[in-house]
């Protein structure tokens, strides 16, 4: 116990007599750690990015006019059975037809061919979302069969083909980018951190050397590293998360226009801010004792 | 007495039999020394620079292991020692550096109860022996200087302190008086003369002939890493 004490008081003596070099590691990790919040940012707004273009993709299934009520509801739930399935909106036939005359309100030539008819033209008409753009290839397979072939009119699909198809292949690359970028992040963290602590360790190897020679156990000579650890990686951490909190509060309102969304970035790290916050320290915080052990492993053998 | 790692009887303080260190095929560092120094005595261990006087040094307080032969210090067969060991070991031998080897970021006070302080010792006791050890150093009322903010002499004063303040039965001193003048070199074999009075072996290690022969102590001769004399009351006759 009195040892433990001794170790914290000289951790935080240390600190204070070192204070430079306190100084450049804590802006070091806060650094790493706002470019990892950084590409958390990146990751986000990519997803939402991707989202809202899949949101937008859909396929209209239009039905004849000779399509009964019981025809549609059989195609409906055939549909529904999908599980890519994910939204269905229905308009029935004088939901089309009312669209359809909004749509053509400034056109009257068109409204007066249409009041012509003594019967609505117009077919039911089904929307279909699915959870990715590949799953709308299966829908329209799916509804090629001779069965259904009298009682769909059109798909909307064929004209959207290369357009989905584009889009898939995008969002595949963006995901796949931010995932290397992810990676490669990580990696140059690892080594900022570990080439950050084996510099402070470097500079302090005489005094290791020395505190050995008078007799200082190997634990008694590590725990005031490990104390520093931990303060540096909660301080590194609060910083970082607060600036981050800062920058999202800026930001805000611009992220607003583009996703017509309040708040996108506040939200989400508020939301998330004990898992965002203790992995981050977790990381940094074992990061920094894996790289203290490892640079002072050679400086305490002797 | 503090040796006793082991149940055996605590005489002579330092035995070297038959101790060689070899650091390659064509680097020796000492070889074949038999040396018994008993408790209570001064010995000069002299010989040029590379003859091994260092290498001596580090195989005692057992920063280096002897490739041949067998070192035991106040009866505790140190040879093989545990790396878990050698921190209980330097604790019960003083050791002074040429080079001080002070912590630059400690105080005087901070750096001699830092030995004390690894060996878990009450904070009681370190406020009662640290003033008393830097008393008789004649660094009083220097203890809350650095090291940085003191001359030679009063540096080597520090490390005498920190060897001393827990009692060991042992000094080693690894040339003290090598980087300073002839004014603090006798201000320092001062001190070493009086720890010796008060029962501490001493084993130093220097090449100045002047402090070997107005001492008239045992005098431990090294020439290429091999013992070639050892007289009583002996000169510096390299």
């Amino acid at each position: 116990m009195l040892s433990l004490l001794r170790i914290i008081r000289f951790a935080f003596q240390d600190i204070g007599r070192n204070i430079g070099l306190s100084f450049m590691t804590v802006l070091i990790l806060v650094l790493m750690l706002l470019s990892v919040n950084t590409l958390l940012i990146v990751n986000l707004l990519t997803n939402r990015s991707i989202s809202s273009i899949k949101n937008q993709i859909n396929v209209s299934i239009y039905f004849t006019p000779d399509a009964t009520d019981k025809n549609i509801d059989e195609i409906k739930k055939f549909v529904k059975s999908f599980p890519e399935v994910v939204e269905i909106i229905f308009k029935n036939r004088d939901e089309v037809l009312a669209e359809f005359k909004q749509t053509h309100a400034d056109n009257p030539e068109v409204l007066a061919s249409v009041e012509e008819l003594s019967e609505n033209p117009l077919g039911a008409t089904m929307v279909v979302k699915t959870r990715e753009p590949g799953d709308y290839a299966k829908i329209i397979k799916a509804l090629n069969v001779p069965e259904y072939e009298n009682l769909i009119e059109a798909k909307s699909f064929g004209d959207t083909e290369t357009a989905i198809e584009r889009v898939k292949n995008v969002t595949t690359q963006v995901e796949r980018f931010v995932a290397v970028l992810s990676a490669v992040f990580i990696i140059i963290a690892f080594l900022i951190i570990f080439n950050t602590i084996r510099a402070s360790i470097y500079t302090q190897r005489i005094e290791i050397s020395i505190k050995k020679l008078v007799g200082a156990s190997n634990w008694f000579v590590r725990g005031p590293y490990i104390v520093e650890s931990l303060f540096f990686s909660a301080l590194s951490v609060v910083i970082a998360y607060g600036l981050v909190l800062l920058f999202s509060g800026i930001v805000d309102p611009y992220m607003h226009v583009v996703f017509s969304e309040t708040g996108i970035l506040t939200n989400y790290f508020k939301s998330n801010i004990i898992v965002f916050a203790g992995l981050q320290f977790a990381a940094v915080f074992a990061l920094t004792i894996v790289s203290s052990a490892l640079a002072m492993r050679k400086h305490l053998r002797a | 007495m503090y040796f006793r790692k082991y149940d055996i009887i605590i005489t002579p303080m330092i035995h070297l039999k038959n101790v060689s260190k070899k650091y390659s095929r064509d680097s020796v560092g000492v070889e074949n020394i038999n040396l018994k120094i008993e408790a209570g005595e001064f010995v000069f261990v002299v010989g040029q620079s590379g003859t091994g006087k260092t290498t001596l040094v580090k195989l005692l307080i057992a920063e280096e292991r002897p490739s041949e032969g067998e070192i035991e210090i106040g009866g505790w067969n140190i040879t093989n020692i545990h790396q878990d060991d050698i921190p209980f070991l330097r604790r019960q031998i003083g050791v002074i550096f040429q080079d001080f080897k002070l912590l630059p970021k400690k105080t005087v006070y901070e750096n001699v109860a830092f030995a004390l302080q690894v060996s878990g010792h009450p904070t009681a006791r370190i406020r009662e022996s640290v003033p008393k050890v830097l008393d008789i150093v004649g660094l009083k009322n220097k203890g809350d200087r650095y090291p940085h903010q003191l001359s030679g002499g009063e540096q080597q004063r520090v490390v005498i302190a920190r060897s001393l303040v827990h009692r060991p039965k042992i000094l080693v001193a690894d040339e003290p008086t090598g980087n300073l003048d002839t004014v603090n070199t006798q201000e320092i074999m001062e001190i070493l003369k009086k720890i010796n009075e008060f029962g501490t072996t001493i084993l130093l290690v220097t090449h100045n002939r002047e402090i070997v022969n107005q001492m008239r102590r045992r005098v431990v001769t090294i020439h290429d890493g091999k013992l070639i004399s050892d007289e009583h009351e002996g000169r510096y006759r390299l």
